[in-house]
């Protein structure tokens, strides 16, 4: 990285922590959740867009992954008394019941089961293709919701976990979001991310060119379901409470319209759309609520504003069908070259 | 010394022999072409060869170890690479970052000081340097030494599929030749080429072939070409070897002529 670009990038951290500073202080605790949403869903979106965009596996297991670390994160920083609560029917297992851990590090083994579990479902669904890949991850996914609603002594099955500690916070959320940024700019400007792309624009030649394509396929994959897992974590820590019908296909959904929105393969599209879709999606409850202007009242109609997203997205899968940024994405040098190419400053006409 | 051999190597698809016990010898340093009609079964003994397809029967060695069945990305990494009929390029992707990802399989450092590497920040290089920004430093200067090679150093930066046709073809063989082959297969290069663009291929091959010290295997239907450029020549028809030998034995051969225009009434 260039001299410029990292101060750049520093100072804008450093105005982002100041942001989060003044906002952890003064804003109410709706305006707060809104953006720890936005932050989760930039950590979730970045993940499936490693997969989906990158690597051009077309997944659509993200909720399972997502279940996993939020669960294992739960689990790990209840306190015994709050799990002996919660587990009324039948009691919890045994070695889980006394566990309590630093968020920091229940998060990480959150990341890292979910990884494992990545490991082992991709090992099989990873020699599919397409739609039967898409099909495959979706049934896996599908099977641990099944599986989380069946092992009552471990995950209290369709009770769902209750006074799950609130640590997710702003500099947590907005923390792992930089963290996951970094990682994955790092990661797809890497020799790895390239390959990941080459396997994205043609299987075919990428093995031609010695690409191992089953280990590298494995690899985004892994690396995609420990981001999930992470911020399922982040997520059930910030809600307090989760069960399994939270981690139905919808949340996938939710993730794959981010990325289809904001480019699909576009680090910085994903941002902002997760930003412009989480909180629309909290900023439109309007629409569903009923609307007196005065003259003519319309009756709310629960569900309005999904309909709005519906119609974005299809409105940008017919007409803009790379999403906001495409494969492109915005930086620092990008930034300038804009103002110093500028057909009418100075220089455009002296040349 | 022998570089490549087939032995007896048979492709059916269900009741379809497409083709059959081809046997093949290259060696060292040569330029071989493989030549026959439409249909005649080149690209698939291409594919073959190259692990897209399992042969049916027969065995395939390389540098004298046998590698039939293994995959393709074992073959390259044994130093054999390929172009493509219809150009297979990674069409998104920049021009020099289509070259940089064929060196990706010589790549030393692992997932994580990959990614490390990257996160480092230049000015303290002088400090320390990781492992993997150095690596990506020799394939950066080995993909521009490439890409001028081939005369597309001005568009390194372009898309792969914004290059004319000619220069895309270019851009293959220099995306094969950063994977350091040994032997290099190259399906129709004259393919869809003006008069002048197949004219300058000819020297172009010899060039790197001196340049890169390379064994190169053809397959192409430009005769001109063909004659004007192979050690020697295996002609295929319906998936059988019909013919094998140097150019002048070829033109000559009764068969080869046959294959290519039909057998006249009276004869």
């Amino acid at each position: 990285m260039k001299k410029r670009n990292i101060i750049l990038t520093i100072s804008c951290i450093a105005l982002l922590a100041l942001f989060i500073w003044y906002a952890d202080g003064s804003f109410d605790s709706y305006q707060k959740r809104i953006l720890n949403l936005c932050a989760i869903y930039v950590i979730l979106g970045l993940s499936m867009n490693l997969i989906n965009g990158f690597t051009g596996l077309f997944s659509l297991g993200h909720a399972g992954f997502m279940a996993v670390g939020a669960y294992t994160t739960a689990l790990l920083t209840m306190t015994p008394e709050s799990k002996a609560a919660t587990f009324f029917l039948e009691p919890i297992a045994a070695p889980l019941a006394n566990i309590t851990m630093p968020f920091f590090m229940a998060l990480l083994l959150g990341g890292l089961l979910s990884a494992f579990v990545a490991f082992l479902i991709g090992a099989p669904t990873l020699r599919l293709k397409g739609d039967y890949l898409a099909i495959a991850t979706l049934g896996f996914s599908e099977i641990i919701r099944i599986i989380f609603t069946n092992t009552q002594n471990i995950t209290n099955g369709p009770l769902g976990l209750k006074s799950i500690p609130n640590f997710t916070n702003l500099w947590w959320s907005f923390g792992t979001m930089i963290f996951t940024l970094v990682v994955m700019i790092a990661l797809i400007n890497s020799s790895y991310g390239k390959a990941f792309k080459a396997i994205r624009e043609d299987e075919i030649a990428a093995e031609s060119m010695g690409i191992n394509l089953f280990q590298h396929k494995v690899m985004s994959f892994v690396i995609g379901a420990f981001f999930a897992g992470i911020g399922g974590g982040l997520l059930g820590n910030l809600l307090g409470a989760i069960n399994p019908m939270m981690f139905r296909f919808i949340l996938t959904f939710n993730v794959l319209l981010i990325i289809v929105l904001g480019g699909m393969g576009s680090v910085t599209g994903t941002v902002i759309s997760a930003f412009v879709v989480t909180s629309g999606l909290e900023y439109l409850r309007v629409l569903d609520e009923s609307i007196n202007l005065g003259f003519i009242k319309f009756e709310g109609i629960a569900g309005l504003r999904m309909v709005v997203f519906s119609t974005l997205l299809m409105i940008v899968v017919i007409f803009f069908r790379n999403g906001l940024m495409g494969t492109k994405e915005f930086g620092w040098d990008k930034f300038f070259n804009f103002f110093n190419r500028r057909p009418f400053s100075k220089k455009g006409v002296g040349q | 010394m022998t570089l490549l051999k087939t032995d007896h190597i048979t492709m059916r698809f269900g009741g379809l022999t497409a083709v059959k016990e081809f046997n093949l010898e290259i060696n060292k340093g040569e330029i071989v072409a493989l030549i026959g009609p439409n249909g005649a079964g080149k690209t698939t003994a291409f594919n073959m060869i190259t692990g897209v397809y399992r042969p049916t029967e027969g065995q395939i060695f390389f540098n004298n170890q046998e590698i039939t069945g293994l995959k393709s990305h074992d073959i390259t990494k044994r130093g054999m690479a390929r172009t493509f009929q219809n150009i297979r390029l990674f069409k998104e992707l920049s021009v020099l970052d289509n070259v940089f990802i064929a060196n990706h399989l010589h790549l030393k450092a692992n997932l994580l000081q990959a990614v490390g590497g990257k996160m480092y920040p230049d000015f303290l290089d002088k400090l320390w340097q990781p492992k993997y920004k150095r690596e990506e430093k020799e394939i950066l200067e080995k993909s521009y030494m490439l890409l001028e090679k081939v005369g597309l150093l001005d568009q390194k930066d372009e898309k792969a599929t914004s290059l004319p046709y000619g220069l895309q073809r270019k851009l293959e063989i220099a995306r094969a030749l950063a994977t350091n082959p040994q032997l290099l297969l190259l399906d129709e290069p004259a393919a869809g080429m003006n008069p002048k663009e197949t004219n300058d291929l000819t020297g172009f091959i010899r060039q790197i072939r001196e340049d890169f010290d390379l064994t190169i295997f053809l397959i192409e239907h430009h005769m001109q070409v063909v004659m004007d450029i192979s050690d020697r020549i295996y002609v295929l028809d319906y998936g059988i070897t019909i013919a094998e030998g140097n150019p002048y034995e070829i033109q000559n051969n009764q068969r080869v002529v046959e294959a290519y225009l039909g057998v006249s009434e009276d004869a």
